[in-house]
């Protein structure tokens, strides 16, 4: 399986099925048992080729040297296979070499008697000595074995810990350790779901013991344990599981299979595997906090292009504007046109569209700012018929077609808010009062001062509110159905609620229904002022 | 005549302005960056100067700084900016008001004829300031609306003074404040209800005010009566401003 396969095998978990528990390794490769048999019966047979060629060469060696040099040239058999194949190799060619210096050397030739007491002791000696010398051959080979593998693991490990330190994110983390574990180590890893245990088919081959989940589930409630050992009543294998970090591509643990052993040995191998995990988690924490790092390093660039970007476009679009909207103002006043009914009402528009295209723009730049930075804004004390008589005065011109009433009363307490925000939210409320009512109805504007606001609204006779519109105004970018034909970005009302609710205060809409008019108000919190101080502030 | 340097890097911005000012018998000199601009302020010497803040080669600011350092020529700054501290930090570095892009030529010749007026005033010691029935006496520090005499307590009458010697140009809460009660005492909210007793003495409704204009986030304006406003609705275009 080539390395992408068996990436494209961990995403698609991720991608497709979530919830479902990802095999992160392919499966080990069972042996079948003809191998295994031949596996165990080639040192055999290699240390019976063994004593073979110690006969011959002793037959050899015979015809030219009268000594009998049988017991010691047997021993040559003994130590080689003991240290190539282990012990049991080892005593194949003690056992093998003894018959084979009866049957040949030992008088009577040819046959296992023994006629000498004196051969019957040579022969059990080298046996001994044969036995022993396979035992300590065998031990050496052991360490030796050991040694050599604990050399390889050293290197893997540090392999794998190169590995991790050039992850740069956390799903290399989890290719790093999947390639670990199954390249390297050879075992089986899945991942299990961090959600409640689902015992369904499960996919892929992913199949994992109920008792594994189970061991699974248990250990993230504990929340105190990182790692338990299961075995699988069913195959008797045994089961690392381990938990790990829950944000690491949404799984909650790992399950590793240990596969068939003595407890000793699964018990090291467990020990192996958690300490590999371990590092590969420490590497995790450390990736979350570069991955934060860089994420707000992303983000404040962003916030830095944006901003660059709103400052253009407000420069590159508004200047021109000013430009047509200006030389409205002066066209206007040119006798040609001043004196021309139909020209003066040409230019009146030019001038208007222009400056509800303004306006626009300016919608649009607020609305950006807002969702780069929020709202900030700078609380002072104001009054409110100042914020009300500065908005009316900003929508004149869109105001002049209605027939516009204020009814504000005279001692509303003053209320510490950003005067220009809320006037902007005000105007925003005349512009829609405008907008959706017929020219020639009545605006009406009103102030009222209740235990703990002040209230500012603005009502209208037009085209009023469905329950649906009522409930959607002032979401960003919200536009009714019913009001396709008239112009607009949907952003002004969400301007003016954000506006409104970084004062403190709120904003409400009310109507008796579609063509019934629009009541649209927005509360400013009040605070007690301090009277005295005041008094004696202002007392001459 | 009158001379008018407008400093502005725009061609279409300048050439309105130009056709503008000239309806209105002004001579128009125009710079379309600061050091040209800089230079014709000390050599023309103009009777008011259109400031951009946005020049290719130096900050508006910097400029205002500059003429400021040797003249009292009024300056109005023409901004895109919405920032009201901005604002506020250009009046204190002496321009006389401001008006935000879009504009129309009333508003700016209103605000310029404001600037000239004051500047005059001053050179002349003209006592009498007027705005619509309001007439205001510097000298004998009487205020009386349509012919009959205001009392005023001495903190509104401070008040009145200090926005009639600026009579159509924005003076800003701290400069108020500072003006009234010194330059430690004093706030924004007694600022407020000082103004609120005021405009219950000398508007016909106090609700809505016509002389004592607020500018939101910088400060107030005697208004002669000449920008517009809703009730000015028939003289159109008079007033476009929309605060950004």
């Amino acid at each position: 399986m080539s390395t992408f396969e068996k990436r494209g095998r961990l995403r698609a978990p991720t991608a497709n099925r979530p919830k479902n528990d990802a095999v992160l390794t392919r499966e080990r490769q069972q042996s079948s048992w003809l191998n295994r048999a031949a596996a165990g019966v080639t040192p055999i047979a290699a240390s019976l080729a063994l004593v073979w060629l110690a006969t011959i060469a002793l037959v050899v060696i015979g015809s030219f040297v009268p000594l009998n040099l049988a017991p010691l040239v047997y021993m040559l058999p003994v130590v080689l296979a003991a240290t190539q194949w282990g012990l049991v190799a080892g005593l194949v060619a003690s056992f093998a070499g003894a018959a084979a210096a009866d049957f040949f050397f030992y008088p009577p030739l040819y046959s296992f008697w023994l006629d000498n007491r004196q051969d019957v002791i040579d022969l059990l000696l080298y046996l001994l000595v044969a036995i022993v010398t396979s035992n300590l051959a065998d031990r050496l080979k052991r360490e030796a074995d050991t040694s050599k593998r604990r050399e390889k693991e050293i290197g893997e490990l540090h392999a794998f810990s190169q590995a991790l330190a050039t992850c740069l994110t956390s799903r290399d983390l989890i290719f790093a350790v999947q390639d670990y574990l199954s390249n390297t180590l050879q075992y089986r890893a899945v991942l299990v779901a961090a959600e409640p245990v689902d015992f369904g088919p499960a996919v892929d081959g992913a199949t994992v013991p109920d008792e594994v989940r189970r061991e699974a589930a248990n250990l993230q409630a504990a929340n105190n344990a990182a790692a338990a050992t299961v075995t699988d009543a069913g195959t008797g294998k045994a089961w690392l599981v381990r938990i790990i970090a829950p944000e690491m591509l949404g799984y909650g643990a790992i399950a590793i299979e240990l596969g068939l052993g003595s407890a000793e040995s699964i018990r090291l191998i467990a020990r192996h595997l958690e300490a590999v995990l371990e590092e590969a988690m420490v590497t995790f924490k450390h990736l979350k906090v570069k991955e934060a790092i860089e994420q707000a390093t992303i983000s404040r660039r962003t916030e830095i292009l944006r901003d660059a970007l709103v400052s253009g476009v407000s420069h590159e679009l508004r200047t021109p504007l000013a430009s047509i909207v200006g030389s409205c103002s002066v066209l206007n006043r040119m006798p040609a046109i001043a004196n021309h009914p139909d020209s003066r009402a040409l230019v009146e528009a030019i001038h208007d569209q222009a400056s509800e295209l303004d306006n626009q723009i300016r919608d649009v730049l607020d609305a950006s700012r807002i969702s780069a930075k929020g709202v900030q804004p700078r609380m002072e004390w104001t009054d409110p018929t100042d914020i009300v008589d500065a908005a009316v005065k900003q929508k004149a011109r869109r105001l002049a077609a209605h027939n516009v009433t204020l009814d504000l009363q005279r001692d509303v307490p003053l209320v510490r808010v950003d005067a220009v925000l809320v006037e902007q939210a005000l105007g925003q409320l005349l512009e829609n009062a405008a907008k959706y009512s017929p020219a020639g109805s009545k605006i009406e504007i009103r102030s009222r001062c209740a235990q703990d606001y002040v209230e500012l609204s603005v009502a209208d006779q037009g085209s009023g509110l469905t329950a649906e519109e009522q409930k959607e105004l002032g979401k960003r970018c919200y536009r009714s159905g019913r009001q396709a034909a008239v112009p607009g970005s949907g952003l002004g009302l969400w301007i003016a609620t954000t506006f409104i609710a970084a004062n403190g205060g709120s904003l409400h809409a009310d109507s008796k229904g579609p063509g019934c008019g629009t009541t649209v108000s927005l509360r400013l919190p009040t605070v007690a002022a301090d009277t005295p101080e005041l008094v004696d502030a202002l007392d001459d | 005549m009158t001379r008018v340097l407008v400093i502005d890097d725009e061609a279409q911005i300048r050439r309105f302005l130009r056709a503008g000012f000239e309806l209105h018998g002004y001579t128009v000199l125009e710079a379309e960056n600061a050091m040209a601009g800089l230079r014709a302020a000390t050599i023309d010497k103009p009777d008011l100067i259109i400031l951009d803040l946005n020049l290719p080669d130096l900050e508006g600011a910097e400029v205002l700084e500059r003429i400021r350092s040797w003249s009292n020529v009024p300056i109005i700054v023409l901004s895109i900016l919405g920032d009201e501290q901005e604002k506020v930090r250009l009046l204190r570095l002496g321009a006389d008001d401001y008006v935000v892009k879009p504009f129309g030529i009333s508003e700016l010749l209103a605000r310029g004829e404001a600037a000239m007026r004051r500047q005059l005033r001053s050179a002349d010691r003209e006592p009498v300031v007027r705005a619509g029935p309001l007439s205001i006496d510097l000298v004998s520090r009487a205020v009386s609306l349509s012919g009959k005499r205001v009392q005023l307590t001495r903190k509104e009458y401070t008040l009145m003074h200090t926005l009639a010697t600026h009579a159509g140009l924005v003076v800003t809460h701290q400069q108020l404040i500072k003006e009234i009660w010194g330059a430690r005492a004093g706030n924004i909210q007694y600022l407020r209800i000082l103004v609120r007793k005021l405009r219950q003495k000398v508007e016909v409704d106090p609700t809505q005010p016509l002389l004592i204009v607020s500018e939101s986030g910088v400060g107030y304006r005697l208004d002669l009566g000449t920008s517009g406003s809703l009730r000015g609705q028939n003289e159109i275009m008079s007033d476009t401003s929309c605060p950004a």
